[in-house]
Order: structure tokens, then C-alpha cells, then sequence
């Protein structure tokens, strides 16, 4: 059993929703209610690594972080270090892997809460910015809620990206799954029979934990006439 | 400064009537003035164009000396609904469902707006800390009104307030919401489609019609004289007939109907072609042909059509060349016992009868 994949896996997916929460609402906020045409251009692109595959997105990221790259000389002359096969490269490479299911579900929460609603904020003399946090945050909690899940539980199972812009060193960009795969590679199926299961018991309990919070949030913030 | 709300916007939406309307609002007084017209006259959309909701083509909002929208010229000024400080009511009250109702009233607090004091005055203090979905339509309607205050707007403006509630409320909140508005102390307009709810609420009225706005002035008078055949249709005259100028003299003129002819108080100006509005309210039915001598002009020999009861009145369609409306209590329907086919008189005063121009 690696208990070390295990730690460095969850706080990345600790890292990663937090990192999400606080660009994602400012992004799912512009792509609900920016009124340009071309916002389905950017929407496509937050939805790309919805299709793309992990190895396609993580050879790009290796690129552009890189220390030939503008944005890997940056990293470098700012903090000495490098991105690439380090937790923050990969910490990275997470954010952008998991935007759209961090982003989709806000956005449609924003989207569900109902225009007049915000109208009668604005008409009462609180600005945009407030009435986001005053009345639209609030009425989309459950939204909010789901994209954090599925934007730490996607983190956690990662695979492809991870070994691509990560690779392999243990307690720095081990994750759990590149353990289990690891393990299965040298035939070590105990092992990886170990962390499969602690990693499914995981995941099943943050998601029946959700769903069950989810409820009670209704209980709290029911529609009208209910 | 001319202490008043002057609007005169223009406004196309896709598939919406062309919207040009100009109106004023004194503020310095705490009158309702009634919005009134057919539902699709366009009626939301000038308040969502006052309360910076929407966004005009061309034209100008003022508020006193402050300029809320100038369209044209280089000068373009949109101020946005934050800033225009306007108490807007939506038709559901959009009340904030995760706030309670002192949440809701304290949202947009400004000033010195003291919160208990308007919790009090809009009977509100005992249901201060529940939420939304515990509250009747009447009382979410109250804490809309409440909030709206306590962010010291310059103006009311209401959509349809009661068209939210169901009939009984409705009946009942139509006698308060005169009562709040005036407690209010602050010059509304408000929206409606409804005849009696116009009545019952404002002071003055504004009549819309297909986007325009197409007379105004006070109550009584632009319902007891429409400018023309559609705003009389709007504010409910039963009759309305082409009719030809036959004569016009001493002040009186008289028109000739399908055959029929009356004695109008002369008012439509030049023109031999004119409608003549009659209320149903205003047309009596004789039964005694001999006609005993009485100040009404108009005397027409009349076949009953049909009569229809609707609760204690019932309502009697004549035809005396033209159709003619004409109203009377189920205890009269029963004594003249009158039935469909029977020969009456129609008996209509010559100033009941309103001339107006036909064409504009």
C-alpha cells in the first residue's frame, strides 16, 4: 500500500478544487452572462479536455511549461525552479484538465437562478459584483458544491495527464493511480488490489457525502411553492 | 428644475410591437398614475426602460434635473439601474428565497431608512424572521414593497402587482395596495391590464395601445372620454359604432347608424365620419312604446337579441339597426320580463353618447 500516492493524490485534488472554486466562479460567471457572440468560442475551449485526450493535453501543457518557454523561463526567473515533473507543474496541469467540471456546473447553476431575481438586486442599488455574491452564489450552492466534487474526485483519478507532464517520482508526482499502475507492472497485484480498493472507498464515500449534503441544502433553500 | 419624470423613448424588440412612448410623472406629489392597455401593448417594457432594465433605441429618460438615458448625439448617457434609484415592483415581487424577510427588506437599505419602522408600517414585524415560501401572495407583495422602500427609490414602479395572487386575495389586496401606496408616500406607476384595478388604484392614467402611448389624463375623464374608437374599446365602452354626421347644431350633433338615428353632444370636432361610444350603463329599456316625456334624446325602437345573466345584472344586446349594449339588473330583466326576439325601447341621454373622430 502507498500511503505516499495516497496523501500526494489527495492534496492535489485539495489543491486543484480550491484553485478551481476561486477562477472558476469569475470564468462560469462571464460565460453565463457575458453578452459576446464569440463567448461559445471560449466555452469550447474550457470544454476541451472534455474530449481531448489526457496524453494530447498533457504533451501541450509539457511544452508550454517547459524551460524553452516563455512561460517556463517566467516560472524559472521568478522561483528558481521548474514546472514540469514537479507538484506544481502538476498541480497545473490538474486545474486545466478539471475545468469543465468545475465550470459547467456553476455555470448552469448561475444560469438557473432567476432573472428577476437579480433585476430586483441591481434595482435596489447593489452592484453586479455584490448582488454575484448576495444572490447568485447563494442560490447556486448545490451547483457550486457538485463541481467541487467532481472536480476533486476527477483529480484524484487522473492518469494519463499526470505521467505526461508529472511523470513518476515518488512524493513529489507519484499519484495514486501511477502507484497502482506501478504495482501492476511488476506483478505486484496485491498491492494494487490494496489501493484500488481504499481508492473506490474514497471515491464512494465523497460522492454519497455530496449527494446526502445535497439534500440538505434543498431542505434549506427550497424553490417556491414547495 | 421641473420636479417631474419625463419619458419619451422608442423601443423595437424582435417580434414586439415599435414602442414610442412619451410620458410625464410629477414627483412631487404621491399620486399613482395607471399604465393601462391590452396585455402585449407593450406596457413591461416602458418600465424596464425607466428602471434601466432594457436599454431604448432612441429618445430620453429624465428624472428631475438628473439624466437617466440621452440616445442620440454624441452624448450618450445610460445610467445603469443601481444608480436611477427606482423602486421596481416584477410581477412575482422576486422576494430573495434564501433571506428572510428582514433579509429581504434590509437588502438595499440606504440612508436612514429605519428597518423597524418600515417592518411596522407594512405590518410586517411579526413574520421578520420567516422566509419566503412561508408568506401568502399578500404578504410577499408587502415585503416587495417594503424592500423597495427601504432603498429610498424616487419612484414606484409596479408590473401587474396583483395579477400574482388569486381572486380573493386579489379582490382584497386591491383596497390595500391603494392603502401602501399612498403609506408609501412616493409618486408609482403601475402596470395593468385590468379595468377595475385602473379604477381602483390611479389617480391618473396613461392608455397603451399596440406600443403607443395613446391618451392620458385623469382617471374619470379618459374613461368617460376616449379620444378614439380603440382607447374606448380599451377602457371598456361596450358600443362602438361608425356612424355619419347627419347635422350639427347648437352644440349638439346628430348621427345617423345603421338607419338609426341620435342626438350626441358634439365633440369630435370636423368630420361627417365619426364612432359613437356608448356605455351599456348608460342605455335604458322601456317596455311601454307610448313614451312618456323624459330629458333623453334618443328614443330607438329595439329588437332583444339576447340576454345574458351575469350575477345580479344581466346583459341585454339590442338591435336597433346597429348592435347596442345595454345593461340592467336581474330584478328589471324579470319584472319587463324580457326575452330574446321581444319588440323595447332603448332609451340613451344624448350626453351619454361620445363622439369621436374616426381615423386619425
Amino acid at each position: 500500500m502507498d500511503w505516499q500516492a495516497l496523501w500526494l493524490s489527495l492534496r492535489l485534488s485539495f489543491w486543484t478544487t480550491l484553485i478551481l472554486l476561486a477562477i472558476g466562479l469569475p470564468a462560469a460567471h462571464w460565460l453565463t452572462f457575458s453578452a459576446r457572440r464569440w463567448k461559445f468560442l471560449v466555452e469550447a475551449v474550457v470544454s476541451l479536455p472534455l474530449v481531448l485526450p489526457p496524453t494530447v493535453l498533457g504533451f501541450y501543457i509539457l511544452l508550454a511549461i517547459g524551460p524553452h518557454s516563455p512561460a517556463g523561463r517566467l516560472y524559472a526567473a521568478l522561483t528558481g525552479g521548474m514546472l514540469p515533473f514537479s507538484f506544481q507543474g502538476l498541480l497545473l496541469a490538474s486545474v486545466l484538465y478539471s475545468l469543465p467540471f468545475a465550470v459547467q456546473p456553476f455555470a448552469s447553476g448561475f444560469a438557473a437562478v432567476d432573472r428577476r431575481l437579480i433585476e430586483a438586486s441591481w434595482c435596489l442599488g447593489v452592484s453586479r459584483a455584490a448582488t454575484f455574491f448576495r444572490v447568485i452564489v447563494p442560490l447556486s450552492i448545490p451547483s457550486i458544491v457538485t463541481g467541487m466534487i467532481l472536480s476533486f474526485a476527477h483529480t484524484l483519478g487522473e492518469f494519463g495527464v499526470v505521467l505526461m507532464v508529472g511523470g513518476n517520482l515518488a512524493g513529489i508526482t507519484r499519484t495514486v493511480s501511477i502507484s497502482i499502475y506501478d504495482d501492476v507492472q511488476a506483478l505486484n497485484y496485491a498491492a494494487a488490489l490494496h489501493t484500488s480498493l481504499l481508492l473506490l472507498g474514497i471515491s464512494f464515500a465523497v460522492l454519497a457525502a455530496t449527494y446526502g449534503l445535497r439534500r440538505k441544502v434543498w431542505a434549506v433553500w427550497p424553490p417556491y411553492g414547495q | 428644475m421641473d420636479n417631474k419624470l419625463s419619458v419619451n423613448v422608442r423601443k423595437r424588440h424582435a417580434g414586439g410591437p415599435r414602442i414610442s412612448a412619451a410620458l410625464q410623472l410629477p414627483l412631487d406629489t404621491h399620486s399613482v398614475t395607471v399604465l393601462f392597455g391590452p396585455s402585449g401593448a407593450g406596457k413591461t417594457t416602458v418600465l424596464r426602460l425607466i428602471a434601466g432594465l432594457d436599454t431604448p433605441d432612441a429618445g430620453s429618460i429624465r428624472c428631475d434635473e438628473e439624466v437617466w438615458y440621452v440616445g442620440a448625439g454624441t452624448k450618450r448617457i445610460n445610467l445603469p439601474p443601481q444608480k436611477r434609484r427606482v423602486g421596481y415592483l416584477s410581477q412575482d415581487y422576486a422576494i430573495f428565497p434564501h433571506l428572510t424577510v428582514r433579509g429581504n427588506v434590509a437588502y438595499g437599505v440606504r440612508g436612514g431608512a429605519a428597518l423597524p419602522d418600515l417592518l411596522a408600517r407594512f405590518e410586517l414585524g411579526e413574520l421578520a424572521e420567516r422566509y419566503p415560501r412561508q408568506l401568502s401572495g399578500g404578504q410577499l407583495q408587502r415585503v416587495a414593497l417594503a424592500r423597495a422602500l427601504a432603498a429610498e427609490p424616487r419612484v414606484l414602479l409596479l408590473d401587474e402587482p396583483l395579477s400574482a395572487l388569486d381572486d380573493p386575495t386579489r379582490l382584497r389586496m386591491r383596497a390595500d395596495l391603494r392603502r401602501l401606496l399612498a403609506r408609501a408616500g412616493m409618486p408609482a406607476i403601475v402596470v395593468t391590464h385590468d379595468r377595475i384595478e385602473a379604477l381602483a388604484l390611479g389617480d391618473s392614467i396613461a392608455i397603451m395601445i399596440d406600443g403607443k402611448l395613446r391618451q392620458a389624463g385623469a382617471v374619470s375623464s379618459v374613461f368617460d372620454s376616449p379620444a378614439d374608437a380603440d382607447v374606448a374599446a380599451a377602457v371598456g365602452v361596450e358600443t362602438i359604432c361608425p356612424a355619419r354626421v347627419v347635422s350639427r347644431n347648437a352644440g349638439l350633433v346628430a348621427v345617423e347608424i345603421g338607419g338609426a338615428q341620435l342626438v350626441a353632444v358634439d365633440t369630435a370636432g370636423a368630420g361627417a365620419d365619426v364612432f359613437a361610444c356608448i356605455r351599456a350603463e348608460s342605455v335604458t329599456i322601456e317596455r311601454d312604446p307610448s313614451g312618456n316625456v323624459t330629458s333623453a334624446r334618443n328614443r330607438l325602437a329595439a329588437r332583444i337579441v339576447s340576454v345574458i345573466p351575469e350575477g345580479p345584472l344581466a346583459r341585454v344586446t339590442l338591435d336597433c339597426g346597429f348592435r347596442l349594449m345595454a345593461i340592467v339588473t336581474r330584478q328589471s330583466e324579470e319584472e319587463m320580463r324580457l326575452r330574446e326576439g321581444e319588440q323595447v325601447t332603448a332609451v340613451v341621454k344624448a350626453t351619454s353618447i361620445r363622439i369621436v373622430p374616426r381615423g386619425y
